[in-house]
């Protein structure tokens, strides 16, 4: 209708244009802010005659009284302004950044928001800048629906673990695919600076992602980079400056003198259990106590009394602080300058980047130097080329993680506070009687684990306007990663002590490749719009590692294989994988109300077996904008009301390489001889995931201030990757198939509300929910059960499976568990003879023989709902933003807390200070059961025991910032200075016993390295 | 005109562009493993069968099946020697216990690499008669090895996993399997020991007609498949078979000196008749042998039990396996029989000698009631240790029980007490300076702990074996 209406306005401007008179026009230009604007273009539309604006924004010039004039200025919105006889036309231009917000970046394209048929957020950069992490996944914990992250590490430099829309997968990869600038990444998130990035599209339903086919089933992530802009070249440099910090400080752990007073305890319990007298058990713990503990930690050699108390007045002379000794203060800097700037036909943006995170743990820290080019060039016409670069190095230090001995975070853990770091002549002492040789500050000084990135992204790309109605773009691009890694164990202690030092290195080389080729089509008639998109691709992946390690070291401290006698076996290998593809998509558009999309698009893989190599995925789309609806009661608190849904299909092809094939892997060298072995079983039918996802959502703004919005998906996966186990006697613990089928449904709101606009005041809250139900529809095995968990239909993927703990006998202190005996996990239901009342006054049976007790089900470790809330304030020229994180639901199984709760099978490994409250005669009621040194209790086995819940509520992110007046930093000769500080992860609420309950999304924990809070200050200057 | 012209040029570039890539050959979709190769290539050709025949005894080597786990069990298992309950990284203390649970990696890990290497002879077996370019003499090479082989791990499992042939010749024991199983085929069930000692002898005799005698100790030659079938018979107490083979598998072969009984066992001797072949490439630096048993540079955590050593008569020269080093242990007796060969673990680990067989000889012919010949042999192994031993008169059990304490004092820490007790069901009695001590016999109820339960992850995957068919007791 506004087109036809304006062909017509052109055709009256025509047609008077040779009667009419001339008549003089004046006025100003001003901005939104009432700022005068020099420099503003005028023309008088269809000609070339106008005038510029003056300093003060003032224009005036001669025209037709039926013309129209066009304002453009640089950077705004062009202005039509038909003269309709007035004298005088004053004419606000606004930023044209505002438009750009509504252009979304989404698959092999743009779109606005209005006219999107799919579920996808873009985060703008704001939200990713200046934080202090690697890693901008991290930074967008809480601000998107529908996109749960979670970081599992504090290592810097390590990327978070990010699901959308739940886990669509058993055992494939549920990572969504990362895009950035059009091509599919294959390498490290972590080598990209998030100063670099524009804007982050998450596109999460069929319609959105469906166009990437069979690598679109767990959503894709598109990244933006920054690009150049017309007019004035800006400079800018940021700086910052952070502290971080153990996320908190977890459970206590016993000091020297609680430890070796406790294991006196279990010495004498232990006596006592064998039949010895009290006497005699006390004689037996006085004698061996010392050397259970290791070290005796006083000064004088009987320490405790009788009743194995420590002697009052008795000096400590060892109490480590081993938590102390391996987590140190962190330090996070981060430089970034950037230059961004061109003109109509070339427009340029490149950085650099410094970032350095010396980490919160003992040699381990990160540090990377990030460069970007990106340049765009209009060659003439119709040809516009350019170029999207990216390098970057970083150096990480990241100790062994794990149960391994390396690992200092578990030697904080479980090396006993008796035990001291140094011996009295200053050297390192490596006794202990946890992990015997590993002294983590020792090891720190004397091993390396180094690893050096290096990385180039690029990619250039032609576009034709081969008719203004069609157009043809061609990309082609490269992603290399090349890795260098250092494992050096000294020659004296821990792991190289047998072999007199070992290094080991590897370099790994991972090059993909990608070529695209669109077609574009679009053709508006009446109130109808259509585009058609037609393409094809092909990808390429090649990863290749080379190793060598040789032991037997002459001279401490230099960890290059030179150095070494004796070589160790080599080794080298090469993957690679590829795919071709051809896509195609149609959008209509029927008058700005009815939208419609479809695409589809066919992969064939390397990956997929002889039997089904090619995978055909489409998707449709539909939206209504009722708002726009002639028929539709114009009400002032309605702005925007829109329907939308969709429904497709997409695949999942993390399967690895070669797993279809039956295989025989070298390697299996025996007696000096060169052997084979059955690495793999064939399986000629194993195929990608089938996904296929239902997508509902309203979209509204109320009162044009209130934004809500509500999606409801279903996302049902089919033919699931899962390694099968098998019966040993296949010799294969499992075969790759395609066996199940899970669902995933799930509820995410949007609110965002600006309660305060006012010209010096605004503030903004906003609040994103997102529920998932993730359940198992079918497996072709009854029950799976690996580790903690059992995969069952209609079940979560990640339900935990195991003895239900029931306390402790006040009785006798040993540990009880509940008897389940019509638990499934046996076929009868049989009550065993240990089983007994539960003394505890449940009512049911418990019994102390831990097999005699059934596995039963015990939840899920997924979060029920997680979400965010944020807050934004704008004060004349302050801003504070702070936002909150919070994950509702979900347990861990927090082995951590079970190896520091161990009644003494490990009788040196340190305690937490809550085993003190184990169960003794006079402390019947406990649920800590008695303390026994080398205990065969079984109270330490996997149960119910160490399961917690995992909710938390997080302040993540507050930070306060300043911009300087325009008066302050115009006498600095500067465009801007901004100043902020900002805390990261300050507070958490939470029942959780470790140190942060963000974890592992399988609910396990495994000794990493805890996450950091942070406070950090920076400035921002442009130039 | 132009300008047309132009569009068309245009058009027909971006046409040019779009489908020169698409064209692509076949193997663009279809690519190999660079490390690896497909299963009908293995069996193309002699050479490489023959590699994936290293590659099944480079199974059997590995540290949680004969390269450390079975032997090491087998003697924590006993009243011979322990574990040291510190310093030791948990390892095997549950073992020392007799406190194995089914998801315990001592019961899950040797089950699933026994069953490996079943899997990898099964499919040398199935397809070694197929091979093109290999001789008849080649064929019965693999054959026989292979099956040599599935015995030799078959008799390991049915030892650890079942109770004793004696006890009860049906009992459930392992699954029987005999052909390449693949993951589309039913799961098998336990299969009756009777019927598993059956498949060993058959695997055994055709291998000893198959095979040659090997210089190489590191494969299970014809004297090698003789002493398996010796143990085999003698578990199920078949007295003349056992006797012969093991005659047959001794014959030919030279004792070692005394001395070199102290030579630390580290390396294939004059005796020897298969041996877990490592080489410094591939030795287990820490899960070895020697690293767990040597004083130093190790684990070093085993040790002897005081009464044990106190049977060694002082002229024994076996008697100096045994050390007391305060500054290592204070309490406890050491152990040098087992040393490192240079590098921390680098053994080999002799499996099967010919001493062994001499005392099987003798074990049957007492049981045979031929004292005279059982006192020989018993006299062989004796006086080479003590050259001042004096022949044994004993007749009947004292005789036998003779043999089993010189088996004992022979072969501690070669993988044979825990079973010696088993197959005679021998009371098993712990005292002295053992940490955990016991003291059952074969009617007590706690008898069932010197089996090992039936992995959780074999229950679990296994339709056809269910947690009512697990081991008494677990």
């Amino acid at each position: 209708m506004k087109r036809l209406l304006s062909v017509l306005i052109v055709l009256v401007v025509f047609a008077g244009f040779a009667s009419a008179q001339n008549i003089t026009v004046s006025g100003t230009v001003t901005d939104s802010n009432g700022e005068t604007l020099p420099g503003v273009n005028i023309l008088i539309e269809g000609t070339s005659t106008g005038a510029i604006t003056n300093m003060e924004g003032f224009y005036t010039l001669e025209t037709g009284p039926e013309a129209t004039l066009v304002f453009s200025f640089i950077g705004m919105t062009t202005v039509k302004e038909p003269v309709n006889g007035r004298t005088v036309i004053d004419v606000t231009l606004s930023d044209d950044s505002h438009e750009l917000e509504d252009i979304m970046v989404v698959a092999y394209g743009t779109t606005t928001k209005e006219a999107y048929t799919g579920a996808a957020e873009v985060v703008d950069n704001e939200i990713i800048e200046n934080r202090p992490v690697t890693s901008f996944e991290k930074a967008l914990q809480g601000t998107t629906a529908g996109l749960l992250v979670s970081s599992s590490s504090g290592q810097p430099g390590t990327s978070a673990t990010v699901r959308i829309r739940g886990i669509g997968s058993l055992s494939a990869g549920s990572s969504p695919l990362y895009v950035i600038d059009g091509v599919p990444m294959a390498n490290a998130l972590t080598d990209i600076n998030p100063n670099d990035i524009e804007s982050i599209t998450v596109l999460k339903d069929a319609a959105a992602a469906s166009l990437y086919g069979s690598r679109a089933a767990n959503g894709v992530i598109i990244i933006t980079t920054k690009n150049g802009r017309a007019g004035e070249t800006r400079i800018s440099f940021n700086a910052q400056v952070g502290v971080a910090s153990r996320i908190s400080d977890g459970y206590s752990l016993m000091n020297s003198s609680e430890f070796y007073q406790h294991s006196w305890q279990g010495l004498y319990n232990t006596a006592l259990l064998d039949g010895k007298t009290t006497a005699e058990a006390k004689i037996y713990a006085h004698e061996n106590v010392e050397s259970i503990v290791g070290f005796n930690p006083f000064g004088v050699d009987d320490p405790l009394d009788n009743d194995g108390i420590l002697k009052p007045g008795t000096k400590v002379v060892t109490d480590t602080n081993w938590r102390d000794e391996v987590y140190k203060t962190g330090i996070i800097q981060n430089y970034n300058l950037n230059v961004s700037g061109g003109n109509d036909a070339t427009k340029v943006y490149f950085s650099l980047g410094y970032f350095n995170d010396n980490g919160t743990t003992l040699s381990s820290d990160f540090t990377r130097y990030t460069t970007k080019v990106n340049v765009s060039h209009k060659v003439n016409s119709f040809i516009t080329a350019g170029m999207n670069n990216h390098l970057a190095y970083s150096v990480t230090n990241a100790p062994p993680g794990g149960t391994q001995g390396a690992n200092p975070v578990r030697s904080a853990e479980i090396i006993n506070a008796a035990s001291p770091v140094y011996n009295n002549d200053g050297s390192y002492n490596w006794e202990n009687t946890a992990v015997f040789d590993f002294n983590p500050v020792g090891l720190a000084e004397l091993d390396l684990y180094e690893y050096k990135g290096k990385r180039a992204m690029t990619n250039a790309y032609i576009n034709f306007d081969i008719l203004p109605s069609l157009k043809f773009r061609t990309t082609g691009a490269i992603d290399y990663g090349s890795d260098k890694g250092v494992n050096y164990y000294n020659p004296y202690h821990g792991n190289g002590a047998g072999v007199n030092g070992r290094s080991s290195m590897s370099n790994t080389e991972n090059l993909a490749w990608n070529i695209s080729n669109i077609l574009t089509w679009t053709r508006t008639k009446n109130e109808s719009n259509i585009e058609v998109l037609a393409g094809q691709e092909a990808h390429g992946e090649s990863y290749s590692v080379l190793s060598a390690g040789v032991t037997d070291f002459s001279i401490a401290g230099y960890p290059d294989l030179s150095w070494g006698a004796k070589p160790e076996t080599p080794g080298s290998y090469t993957s690679e994988w590829n795919m071709i593809s051809y896509l195609s998509q149609v959008k209509y558009n029927y008058g700005g109300r009815y939208y419609l999309s479809g695409s589809l698009r066919g992969d064939g893989s390397s990956r997929f077996g002889k039997n089904n190599k090619y995978g055909l995925f489409y998707s449709l789309g539909a939206s209504w904008r009722l708002t726009e609806e002639s028929w539709m009661p114009q009400v002032k608190w309605l702005n925007n009301l829109k329907l939308r849904g969709s429904y497709g299909t997409s695949g999942n092809n993390n399967l690895g390489n070669y797993a279809s094939l039956g295989l025989y892997g070298s390697g299996a060298n025996y007696g000096g001889f060169p052997g084979l072995s059955p690495v793999q079983q064939e399986n000629r039918d194993l195929s990608w995931e089938k996904i296929s996802s239902l997508d509902i959502a309203i979209e509204s703004r109320f009162f044009n201030r209130l934004d809500a919005n509500v999606d409801y998906y279903i996302k049902e996966s089919d033919g699931l990757l899962f390694s099968k186990p098998l019966s040993a006697g296949t010799g294969f613990g499992s075969i790759l198939t395609n066996l199940g089928a899970m669902k995933n449904t799930g509820f995410e709101a949007t609110v965002s509300y600006e309660a305060i606009k006012r010209t010096n005041f605004q503030y903004t809250v906003g609040f994103n929910i997102s529920t998932n139900k993730n359940t198992i529809l079918s497996l072709t095995t009854d029950k799976i059960v690996s580790g903690t968990k059992l995969i069952e239909e209609g079940e979560s993927i990640y339900q935990f499976y195991m003895i239900e703990w029931a306390g402790v006998n006040p009785d006798n202190g040993k540990p009880m568990w509940f008897v389940n005996a019509e638990s499934d996990d046996d076929e009868s239901s049989d009550i065993p003879d240990s089983a007994y009342d539960d003394p505890l006054e449940t009512g049911r049976k418990v019994t102390s023989d831990y097999t005699d007790a059934e596995r039963v089900r015990l939840g899920t470790s997924l979060p029920d709902y997680f979400g965010g809330l944020t807050n934004n304030f704008a004060y004349k020229n302050f801003d504070l933003n702070f936002y909150f994180y919070f994950s509702v639901g979900g347990r861990v199984y927090n082995n951590d807390y079970a190896s520091n709760m161990h009644d003494g099978t490990q009788p040196g490994t340190n305690l937490s200070t809550d085993a003190l409250n184990a169960w003794t005669p006079d402390n019947r009621y406990t649920d800590v059961p008695r303390y026994v040194t080398n205990s065969t209790d079984q109270g330490g086995q996997l149960s119910s025991r160490y399961l917690e819940e995992a909710s938390f509520l997080r302040l993540k992110n507050i930070s306060l910032g300043y911009n300087l007046p325009e008066n302050l930093y115009s006498k600095l000769k500067l465009q801007g200075l901004r100043v902020f500080v900002s805390g990261e992860n300050m507070l958490t609420f939470s029942k959780f016993k470790g140190f942060d309950p963000e974890g592992a999304l399988n609910g396990t924990t495994s000794n990493s390295i805890p996450g950091v809070k942070v406070v950090t200050m920076g400035l921002k200057l442009d130039l | 005109m132009k300008n047309m012209t132009l569009k068309y040029i245009k058009i027909s570039l971006a046409a040019v562009v779009l489908f020169t890539i698409t064209s692509c050959s076949n193997d663009y979709l279809n690519l190999d493993p660079s490390t690896s190769i497909p299963e009908e290539q293995v069996f193309s050709s002699f050479e490489s069968a023959n590699s994936a025949l290293i590659g099944a005894y480079d199974q059997l080597s590995g540290y949680t099946f004969d390269g450390l786990f079975v032997p090491i069990l087998s003697d924590i298992m006993g009243e011979d020697v322990m574990i040291n309950s510190v310093d030791n990284w948990n390892w095997f203390v549950a073992v020392y216990q007799l406190n194995v649970l089914p998801n315990y990696v001592f019961a899950e890990s040797p089950w699933w690499l026994g069953y490996k290497v079943i899997a990898d002879a099964n499919k040398i077996i199935d397809n070694a008669p197929a091979i093109p370019d290999a001789t008849e003499e080649q064929k019965n090479q693999l054959l026989g090895g292979a099956k040599a082989l599935r015995a030799y791990v078959m008799l390991k499992l049915v030892e650890m996993y079942a109770p004793a042939y004696s006890r009860n010749p049906e009992a459930l024991s392992i699954m029987l399997v005999n052909k390449t199983l693949t993951a589309n085929d039913e799961s098998l069930p336990r299969a009756p020991l009777s019927a598993v000692y059956e498949q060993i002898e058959k695997d055994l005799i055709s291998a000893i007609n198959l095979l040659e005698d090997n210089d190489d100790k590191g494969f299970l030659d014809k004297r090698g498949a003789q002493a398996v079938l010796a143990r085999a018979y003698l578990n199920t107490e078949q007295w003349e078979k056992a006797r012969n083979m093991a005659v047959d598998a001794y014959t030919g072969l030279d004792l070692v000196s005394g001395t070199e009984l102290l030579s630390g066992f580290n390396y294939r001797n004059s005796e020897t008749i298969f041996t877990i072949a490592y080489t410094p490439e591939d030795n287990n630096t820490y899960l070895s042998i020697p690293s767990f048993y040597y004083p130093v540079s190790g684990y070093s955590s085993m040790r002897a039990n005081n009464n044990f050593v106190d049977l060694f008569s002082t002229s024994d020269i076996r008697g100096y396996s045994f050390v007391l080093e305060p500054q290592i242990d204070p309490n406890r007796y050491l152990i040098v029989k087992f040393s490192h060969n240079q590098l921390v673990g680098n053994a080999e680990r002799i499996s099967i000698r010919a001493s062994e067989m001499y005392l099987i000889e003798a074990e049957c012919e007492a049981n045979l009631n031929n004292y005279a010949e059982a006192q020989d042999a018993l006299y062989t192994i004796q006086k080479r240790a003590n050259p001042i031993a004096r022949k044994s008169t004993s007749t009947g059990q004292a005789l036998i029980d003779e043999i089993l304490l010189e088996r004992r004092k022979e072969l501690f820490g070669e993988g044979f007490r825990w079973n010696d007790i088993k197959r005679t069901q021998g009371r098993f009695t712990r005292e002295g300076d053992h940490w955990v001590k016991f003291d059952i016999g074969p009617e007590d109820e706690d008898y069932y702990r010197l089996t090992f339960p039936i992995p959780q992850s074999e229950l679990d995957a296994n339709s056809n074996i269910s947690e009512s068919d697990q081991n008494t007791g677990y």
